[in-house]
């Protein structure tokens, strides 16, 4: 009676509850009375377990899974035609999957969120494939005889045009990202003279790729695909003929001007043609053109010693660049082959 | 270039599945029929934008373990039986009707671009793209509206009815509107007789819409909305009479219809094929008997050859519409193919519904038999596709199916009538849930009866639940022939599918079941002896289940209680075992307690069980059980009971049956006190069926208490 007393007293919040409680539990003391009147009593103000004494199991009457009854030479396509997440009760194989405990198998199938999380690709079994195959064989056309291969198709179809595609669950289907158009081609396969490759690289820019030899031209200007695709080909088409086009100015170019290191530009050549001469006992009385024009071929040894001279200027100095030019050098003025000091 | 694109906020959150595509877009395609250089590539294959998907739908076939893919697939949610397919499908497309109604009643929730800026909000502008029109929200027409011609136009072109009627009536009635539209107000009206049609977007609805047998009867709203617009137009046209005369002929408004044409007629106004075929279909109002009707309907046929209109499908379908709506006999069955006969000259083939009257005139089911179904199916599989024209065309399927089971009872003709449903995409001819039901039951039923017992169950596996979930009688059909087959196997199984499909109440149906299983119980297998047992044991908790239930809701109408003999065959199958910890003689002593307080209808049919049980259980060891079986044999007056109680007290005294009898005979009065209760209950029970009195007479006085004495000593 004492617990009763001091719960009743905390005050008029729990008012209510208590006299709940005091008058459910007002009899129970007087029938256990002889039994446990040692036994702490706990104090259930919500009733919880009542709550949950009064809710019956609901009964479950659950068919057997249809795995179960699927006949083991059913075709698999009929039951599972399309992309979905797994479901334990239609897949009629004991798969397993997600974290195993010390001892233990993986869990199963059922109730795995883990199978439930990986896209799953049980609607493309090879059988369905095939069969998917067979059926738009019919829209197909025989692919072209010639093109047997990778590089007969570079061949015959150098330009390359990449376009994406997208498909999402939203009221729209459209996607700003596919109008997003990607031209490539080999810069090979341009007819372009030395030249018009040089002003070409200059106008494509970072757009050339060395390694690939593929220029890269993407266009997303425009709103439309077909509207950057006709972009992408204008680009092409102006970049190509503009480098065909000579203009004035392009004759000012002088040697300051020049990107690279060009052997019969420089004062090498003269000075090798000058040598060459002296050897022979010849004239020397060249102008600067004829000297740009003179054929170094019938020089010994000269053109292995050009071409080092131009990679020395050309890749920058290193060891390799600085002992061919030694060699060439040597080859070139007959002097004998270096001497390792040892 | 590629990096500075500015994902907006909502593309990110996009979930996408980007499909990474290569292509050789914008190079010239040559025009040759192929390769012409062999570098070329031929010209593409012309289809249409879902031909690819059609024929990657065509790979896929019908999985009999899986239901109809408008349900979930889930052991929870998978129906089993005819209410719960409807009602799932019924309450899925509730939510969808619900959400329906929100988007059209919140309009502008749907319109507007919510995460505009606050200067920018409430442009209107649709989220979809492109805008699909049945997606988007439905005007709503109240009197408040503010109409035009154009809503009217809309909400004809939409066949929204009633709204249709309400923007008529806000527009000022039939005198501000222009020809046009006053035309093609009236063709909707006509078509539907001013009922709102139930839209097309409600697929389950109209699928399990109670198919109400059309009614031969006058629907047409004399003096509607649709009489009043065709008196206002002036001048009449030709499609307005077509319009007003097909649509009284449509609502079998006979004569109207048939005095317009006149007037047509007589006005110089010509009239279709159409307009002609539907007083085709409705000439038989006019005129009583049958020389009568022919001659109408022959006049009519002439008047179109007259006016040089050359008839078609329906003209033909129409005809016999005509003619097997008047009855059968030799004479109509005539006029039937002469028409028949003359459409074939004119190299019309008919038409499904054609055939759906000419079956529904020959093959009468009192009449005699006619095979013409035979035939009817051979054109019907030479024709490359059969198309739907006429909504009485999926009647066809279902009246063929009723002539192979009921009429021709030939189950390879219901065969090759199965495979032309199956064939391509002839399944959409099945018409609703109501008539694929009743389809099935024909199938069913024919094949139970006259297929092998292999071919039947092999259709009931594809075709049970998930397809077809069979009705009492066509599941009495199949347990006969279970029985007959003597599965037992898929005998036990048939309760548990009586239980899921509903049917587990109706006593009739259980109690067929309870006497096949019994009938075919001896020769089975051990393993599918005990399955029997089970659900024989199964069958009485069932009912005692049902009726608790009965009891706690305080049902109007009782359920049926299993009869005696369905008892009876309980205890015969759950007594068949040696073990006495057997759980089912539980079942044995329940059963035998629900008889013996006559709970059951009649009496066994082969009181011999009991006997039987009686023996048995005492061989066993459960004397009470025995006591109690031989007690009711006695107290129901069989003349097995003397047998069997002497019978049971010889094993229960371990002693020969002469020695019983003699003890029985003689030392009445000591065998009180001699003998243990049950066997002096079984002693009892011995007299009762002697003498038809208990063994003392002095304690004779109420048998009742006596017995209740028993059952409580067997309790003990």
């Amino acid at each position: 009676m004492s617990v009763f007393i001091r719960h009743y007293n905390p005050g008029s919040v729990y008012n209510a509850k208590i006299w709940r409680f005091a008058s459910t539990t007002a009899e129970t003391p007087k029938l256990t009375n002889g039994e446990d009147d040692e036994e702490f009593r706990v104090l259930d103000i919500l009733k919880k377990r009542d709550k949950l004494q009064r809710r019956a199991p609901r009964k479950a009457d659950v068919p057997p899974d249809r795995a179960e009854k699927m006949r083991t030479d059913q075709k698999w396509g009929d039951v599972w035609p399309g992309p979905k997440s797994f479901h334990p009760s239609s897949v009629p194989l004991p798969i397993r999957q997600g974290y195993v405990p010390k001892g233990q198998a993986p869990p199963g199938k059922k109730a795995n969120a883990e199978l439930m999380k990986i896209p799953n690709f049980l609607h493309l079994t090879p059988p369905v494939i095939k069969s998917q195959c067979e059926a738009i064989k019919k829209f197909c056309t025989e692919w072209p005889k010639l093109l047997n291969s990778e590089e007969a198709i570079e061949k015959h179809y150098p330009l390359e045009i990449i376009t994406s595609d997208y498909c999402h669950a939203s009221p729209v289907i459209r996607n700003p990202l596919s109008r997003i158009v990607i031209l490539r081609i080999k810069l090979s396969d341009l007819k372009l003279d030395k030249h018009a490759r040089d002003k070409f690289l200059r106008l494509v820019g970072d757009r050339y790729d060395g390694q690939t030899d593929l220029v890269t031209i993407t266009a997303d200007r425009c709103p439309v695909r077909r509207q950057n695709l006709d972009y992408v080909n204008y680009l092409l088409t102006a970049c190509y003929h503009e480098s065909w086009n000579y203009e004035d100015w392009e004759g000012d170019k002088t040697l300051q001007d020049m990107e690279y290191y060009d052997f019969d530009m420089n004062q090498s050549k003269r000075n090798l043609v000058n040598w060459h001469l002296l050897c022979l006992n010849e004239e020397n009385n060249f102008s600067d053109e004829e000297i740009k024009l003179y054929d170094v071929a019938s020089i010994p040894n000269a053109t292995e010693y050009i071409e080092s001279v131009s990679s020395l200027f050309n890749d920058g100095e290193s060891d390799a660049t600085l002992k061919k030019y030694d060699t060439s050098v040597r080859k070139l003025l007959g002097l004998p082959d270096k001497k390792i000091v040892t | 270039m590629y990096s500075n694109i500015v994902l907006s906020r909502q593309w990110a959150r996009l979930a996408c599945v980007c499909r990474y595509m290569s292509t050789i877009e914008g190079q010239k395609l040559p025009q040759a029929a192929r390769s012409s250089d062999g570098i070329s590539p031929p010209p593409r294959i012309a289809r249409s934008p879902t031909d690819i998907l059609q024929a990657l739908a065509a790979t896929v076939g019908t999985d009999p373990s899986a239901a109809h893919y408008k349900y979930h697939d889930d052991p929870y949610l998978i129906p089993q039986s005819n209410y719960r397919k409807r009602s799932y499908a019924l309450s899925a497309e509730a939510g969808r009707k619900a959400a329906a109604w929100i988007r059209d009643e919140h309009a502008e929730l749907f319109t507007m671009r919510e995460w505009d800026p606050p200067m920018k909000m409430k442009t209107p502008y649709f989220n979809a793209d492109p805008q699909i029109e049945a997606f988007a929200p439905k005007p709503i027409y109240n009197d408040e509206s503010k109409v035009t011609e154009e809503d009217l136009r809309y909400t004809i072109q939409n066949a929204l009815l009633e709204d249709a009627i309400k923007v008529f009536e806000l527009l000022g009635g039939v005198d501000n509107l222009n020809d046009e539209l006053k035309l093609s107000l009236l063709q909707l009206l006509c078509f539907y007789n001013e009922k709102e049609p139930v839209s097309l977007e409600w697929l389950e609805e109209r699928w399990f819409s109670a198919a109400t047998r059309e009614r031969q009867s006058t629907t047409w709203k004399l003096g509607g909305l649709a009489d009043k617009i065709f008196t206002a137009m002036e001048p009449k046209t030709s499609e307005a009479y077509s319009a007003i005369i097909q649509g009284m002929a449509k609502y079998y408004q006979a004569e109207r219809a048939h005095v317009l044409a006149q007037e047509a007629r007589e006005q110089g106004i010509p009239l279709s094929t159409t307009v002609y075929n539907s007083l085709l279909g409705c000439v038989g109002f006019l005129k009583e008997g049958v020389t009568l009707r022919v001659e109408a309907l022959k006049s009519i046929l002439n008047e179109m050859n007259e006016q040089g209109l050359s008839p078609n499908s329906e003209t033909l379908s129409a005809c016999l519409r005509s003619i097997s709506s008047w009855g059968s006999g030799k004479a109509l069955q005539t006029v039937a193919l002469q028409v028949v006969a003359e459409c074939r000259q004119l190299g019309i083939a008919p038409s499904l519904s054609a055939y759906y009257y000419l079956l529904c005139l020959f093959c009468k089911e009192q009449g005699p038999r006619i095979d013409i179904l035979t035939n009817i199916i051979a054109d019907l599989e030479n024709r490359e596709s059969i198309e739907a024209t006429q909504a009485t065309d999926t009647n066809f399927f279902i009246t063929a199916m009723g002539v192979c089971s009921d009429h021709l009872q030939d189950v390879n003709l219901a065969e090759r009538v199965h495979a032309l449903l199956m064939k391509g995409d002839n399944y959409k001819l099945v018409g609703d849930a109501y008539k694929e039901s009743i389809y099935y039951r024909h199938l069913v039923t024919v094949t139970c009866k006259y297929a092998p017992f292999e071919k039947t169950t092999q259709l009931l596996d594809t075709l049970v639940p998930n397809i077809y979930v069979p009705e009492p009688s066509v599941m009495e059909e199949i347990i006969r022939t279970l029985e007959v087959g003597g599965a037992g196997d898929r005998l036990a199984d048939a309760w548990s599918q009586l239980v899921v499909f509903g049917h587990a109440k109706r006593t009739k149906l259980v109690e067929k079941l309870l006497s096949a299983l019994c009938n075919c119980y001896t020769y089975q297998d051990d393993e599918v002896k005990a399955k029997i047992r089970q659900a024989a044991a199964d069958i009485l908790k069932f009912g005692q289940l049902m009726e608790e239930r009965e009891e706690n809701e305080d049902r109007r109408s009782p359920t049926q209680k299993l009869s005696a003999s369905a008892l009876s065959n309980i205890v015969e199958l759950c007594s068949d075992t040696q073990d006495k910890l057997d759980p089912n003689w539980s079942t044995v002593e329940n059963a035998v307690q629900r008889l013996r307080d006559e709970q059951a209808a009649g009496v066994p049919a082969r009181p011999q069980i009991l006997a039987d049980l009686a023996q048995k259980a005492a061989t066993v060891g459960k004397p009470e059980l025995a006591a109690l079986a031989v007690t009711y044999l006695a107290e129901c007056g069989f003349e097995e009971a003397t047998a069997a109680s002497v019978q049971t007290l010889g094993v229960m005294l371990n002693r020969p049956v002469e020695e019983v009898e003699t003890l029985l005979q003689e030392q009445k009065a000591s065998l009180a006190t001699s003998l243990h209760p049950s066997a002096l209950a079984v002693a009892q029970a011995y007299h009762i069926a002697k003498t038809g009195a208990p063994l003392h007479e002095s304690e004779s006085s109420s048998a009742s208490s006596e017995s209740d004495s028993e059952s409580s000593s067997d309790d003990e």
